[in-house]
C-alpha cells in the first residue's frame, strides 16, 4: 500500500517529447487511470514507473523513496501487460511461483501461496496448465495472480482488457476493480477506452501530447471537462461557436444566434471574444420538457431522427449550427418529424463555456 | 480467373487462412523442384549408395549388381575407420558448440537492437562473410594461422614464444576453419528464434524481481531453444560432412570421413568402397542428430 508521486517526469527521444513534465500524486489505495489516444505518452509514463524506460528528467517517488535510479527488479512494482506475457515454457504454477522463488521462499510457502493466488483469481485446479491451453481471460487472471502473489507496492495495468472480446471485457472490468478494492493496492491503469476509465477509476488523468490535460474524478472529467480535447475525447458533446459577453464568478454570459444565455465556466475569457459552448446530447431539452424547466429557449429545426432502441437521437439546427439531442424513447414523450421547428434549451450548469483551443487560462 | 469465381462472393475470408483462390490446384508449381531433386540429388545419391554394395573394382563407376558386404566388412574391421568416425563426430560437435557460444550474444544483439538499421547492418556483415568463396577464405586463414603466419610471427616478434604455435594442420585449424564457415548459419537461425520472443516476457520477469542474467537464463535462453537446436543441428551437419576445410586446414593430417571418401574415390578410384564410407558418414550423422534430438526432447518438455 503505497502512494506515488511523479515529479516533472519527462521522456524525450531526440527532438520529440513523449512525456512532457508530468507531475502527479496518487494516493494510497487509489485506482488511477491514464486515459488518452495512442501516442499520448500514457504507456511511456507507465513504463518509466515500471523501470523499463529511463526518464530524461524528473523523479518517481514511492512512499517517499526515489525509485528513479533503480532497475525494474529492485522496484517491487507489479505490471500486467496487454498480451499478459505468461511464460510459455512454464506451467501456471511455475509462472506464479516465479517471483516467489526469487524472494527465497521455501517450497511449502510457495505451494501455499500459489494455491491461494489461484483461488483468489478463480483458477483453482489450473496449476499444471500451460499458456497455450488458456483463454485470454484466464491468461489475464494468471498474469494478475503472478504479480499479486509477490505483494507489490504498486500495480500497473497496461491496457489489460484491450485483447479481450467485448463480453469478457465487461466482466473483467468489474472483477479487476473489485479485486483492487479488496486488496487496497495502489493502481495505475493505462487505457484508451473511456468506458473502462470512467467505470473503474477513482481518478482519471486525461493525457494528450505527453501532458496530463485534466486530472479528476470520473464525474469531474465527464461533467466538467476543462478543455475541448477532454470534452471531445470523453463521451459525446455538442460544441457550438458562441460569443462571450462576460465572465463573472464561474458564470459566463454568452450570445448564441442573437440570444443571450448563461453557462458555467472555469476559464477567464475576454469580453467579446469567440468561445465554445459545450453541452452533452443527453442534456439538451426539447419541447415541453424544456419549457417546463423554465430555461431560455432557442428555436431549432429538426434535421433527422435516429432510432437507437432505448434512445432517440435528434440532429437539430440552431442558429446555423448543428446540435445533437438524445432523449429517452418513451411513449408519452413528444416526437418530432424532420423539418419540424422545436424549442430547445438546457439548464445553466449543464452547459459549459470553454475558450477556443489553446486560448484562455484556467482559473481552477 | 476460374479460381477467383470458385469462391462464393459473399463468404468473408476467414482470418488466418490463405485466400481461397490460392489453395486449389497449385501443387503443380512444385513439379520443377521435385524433378530437380529427383534427377540431380536422389538418383546420384541412391546409385552411389547402391554401388557401395558392389564388389570393389578400381575404375568401375556404375552400379554392377555384384552384391557383396566386402566394403562394409573392411570398414568395420579396421580401427582406422572407427577413429575417423569418432573424429568426425567430435569435431562436428565441437564446432557446433563453439558456434553457439560465440554466435548467441551476437544474434541476441541483432535480434534485440532497438534500431532496425543497426540490426540490418550487422546482419549484412554476417552475410558478407558468405559472399566470398570458401577456399579463398580458408587461404586467408592460412595467412593468419600458418607457422609463418601473422599470429605466430607477431607472437615471436613480441618475444612471447620462441617456436611457432601449431595452429594449422591439426584439429585446431580444422575447428577454426569450420567455425568460420558455419557461424553465419548458426547466427541466422538464432536471430529468428530470439526475435520471436515477446520482449514483454523479459520485462515481466524483470519486474517480478529477476536480474538481467537471471532473465537470460530462465526466459530468453529456454525460449530460444528451437533456434539453438536448429542452429546446432545445421552446423553439425555442415561440419561433419565438410571436405574442403579438413583438407586445407588439416593438411591431410586430420583424417575425417569425407577425407577418406575423397581418397578412395579420387585417388585410388575405388568408388564402391568410397560409397560405403559415404553411407557410413550419412548414417553416423543421422544417428548423432537423432541422439541429440531425443536427449533434448527429454529436457525441453515437448517444446521442440
Amino acid at each position: 500500500m503505497s502512494d506515488i508521486r511523479l515529479e516533472q517526469l519527462t521522456k524525450s527521444y531526440g527532438d520529440s517529447v513523449a512525456v512532457d513534465s508530468v507531475s502527479l500524486q496518487i494516493r494510497e489505495g487509489e485506482f488511477y487511470a491514464l486515459l488518452g489516444p495512442s501516442g499520448c505518452g500514457k504507456s511511456t509514463t507507465l513504463r518509466m514507473v515500471a523501470g523499463f524506460v529511463k526518464p530524461t528528467a524528473g523523479r518517481i517517488v514511492v512512499d517517499g523513496q526515489n525509485l528513479t535510479p533503480l532497475p525494474p527488479e529492485k522496484r517491487d512494482i507489479g505490471i500486467v501487460f496487454q498480451n499478459y506475457a505468461i511464460f510459455p515454457h512454464m506451467s501456471v504454477a511455475d509462472n506464479i511461483a516465479f517471483g516467489l522463488k526469487l524472494r527465497k521462499k521455501s517450497r511449502s510457502e510457495i505451494d501455499t501461496a500459489v494455491r491461494a493466488a489461484l483461488e483468489q483469481v478463480g483458477l483453482t485446479g489450473f496449476e499444471d496448465r500451460f499458456q497455450r491451453n488458456l483463454s485470454g481471460g484466464q491468461q489475464q487472471r494468471v498474469a494478475l495472480a503472478r504479480v499479486l502473489v509477490t505483494e507489490p507496492r504498486i500495480l500497473l495495468l497496461d491496457e489489460p482488457l484491450s485483447a479481450l472480446d467485448k463480453t469478457l471485457r465487461e466482466e473483467m472490468k468489474f472483477w479487476i476493480k473489485n479485486l483492487q478494492q479488496k486488496l487496497g493496492i495502489t493502481t495505475i491503469y493505462v487505457t484508451h477506452d473511456q468506458d473502462e476509465a470512467l467505470t473503474m477509476s477513482d481518478r482519471i488523468g486525461v493525457m494528450r501530447a505527453g501532458q496530463i490535460e485534466q486530472s479528476g474524478t470520473p464525474q469531474q472529467i465527464y461533467e466538467e471537462p476543462g478543455t475541448l480535447f477532454v470534452t471531445s475525447f470523453i463521451g459525446q458533446s455538442n460544441i457550438l461557436d458562441v460569443k462571450c459577453l462576460e465572465v463573472k464568478e464561474h458564470k459566463a454570459t454568452i450570445e448564441l444566434g442573437g440570444q443571450v444565455l448563461q453557462a458555467s465556466t472555469h476559464h477567464l475569457i475576454g469580453k467579446g471574444t469567440g468561445a465554445k459552448l459545450v453541452i452533452r446530447p443527453e442534456n439538451v431539452l426539447m419541447g415541453q420538457e424544456a419549457e417546463a424547466q423554465g430555461v431560455p429557449l432557442l428555436a431549432a429545426t429538426v434535421l433527422d431522427e435516429t432510432y437507437q432502441g432505448a434512445m432517440l437521437r435528434y440532429r437539430l439546427e440552431v442558429a446555423g449550427q448543428e446540435i445533437v439531442a438524445e432523449r429517452q424513447n418513451q411513449f408519452h414523450l413528444e416526437k418530432w418529424d424532420p423539418g419540424a421547428v422545436v424549442r430547445i434549451g438546457w439548464t445553466e450548469r449543464r452547459a459549459r463555456v470553454l475558450p477556443e483551443d489553446g486560448a484562455g487560462s484556467s482559473s481552477g | 480467373m476460374t479460381e477467383l469465381t470458385a469462391s462464393p462472393p459473399d463468404s468473408p475470408p476467414v482470418s488466418g487462412t490463405r485466400p481461397a483462390w490460392l489453395t486449389p490446384n497449385l501443387w503443380w508449381l512444385v513439379i520443377p523442384a521435385i524433378l530437380f531433386i529427383l534427377l540431380f540429388f536422389l538418383i546420384p545419391v541412391l546409385s552411389l549408395f547402391a554401388s557401395s554394395f558392389d564388389k570393389a573394382m578400381p575404375g568401375q563407376i556404375t552400379f554392377q549388381g555384384n552384391f557383396s558386404w566386402d566394403n562394409y566388412e573392411r570398414i568395420f574391421t579396421r580401427s582406422l575407420y572407427y577413429t575417423a568416425i569418432w573424429r568426425s563426430v567430435w569435431i562436428g560437435a565441437a564446432v557446433a558448440a563453439v558456434c553457439l557460444v560465440i554466435g548467441y550474444p551476437l544474434a541476441f544483439i541483432i535480434a534485440r537492437s532497438l534500431r532496425p538499421g543497426i540490426a540490418t547492418l550487422i546482419t549484412i556483415l554476417v552475410l558478407c562473410s558468405m559472399q566470398l568463396d570458401m577456399v579463398i577464405r580458408l587461404y586467408g586463414l592460412m595467412v593468419l594461422m600458418g607457422d609463418k603466419g601473422l599470429i605466430n610471427n607477431g607472437l615471436i616478434a613480441l618475444g612471447i614464444i620462441s617456436e611457432p604455435l601449431p595452429l594449422m594442420y591439426n584439429w585446431v585449424g580444422v575447428i577454426v576453419g569450420l567455425v568460420q564457415v558455419t557461424l553465419p548459419f548458426m547466427i541466422l537461425s538464432l536471430i529468428g528464434s530470439i526475435r520471436s520472443i515477446n520482449p514483454a516476457l523479459e520485462e515481466a520477469a524483470r519486474s517480478l524481481g529477476s536480474s538481467r542474467w537471471h532473465v537470460m537464463r530462465t526466459i530468453t535462453w529456454p525460449l530460444s531453444l528451437p533456434g539453438i537446436y536448429a542452429g546446432t543441428l545445421l552446423v553439425f551437419a555442415l561440419a561433419i560432412s565438410s571436405y574442403v576445410v579438413p583438407a586445407l586446414m588439416g593438411g591431410w593430417k586430420v583424417i575425417t570421413l569425407p577425407i577418406h571418401i575423397y581418397q578412395q574415390i579420387a585417388e585410388v578410384g575405388r568408388w564402391q568402397f568410397g560409397a560405403a564410407v559415404a553411407a557410413i558418414l550419412f548414417l553416423t550423422s543421422l544417428c548423432a542428430m537423432a541422439l541429440y534430438i531425443v536427449a533434448l526432447r527429454r529436457n525441453a518438455g515437448g517444446r521442440v
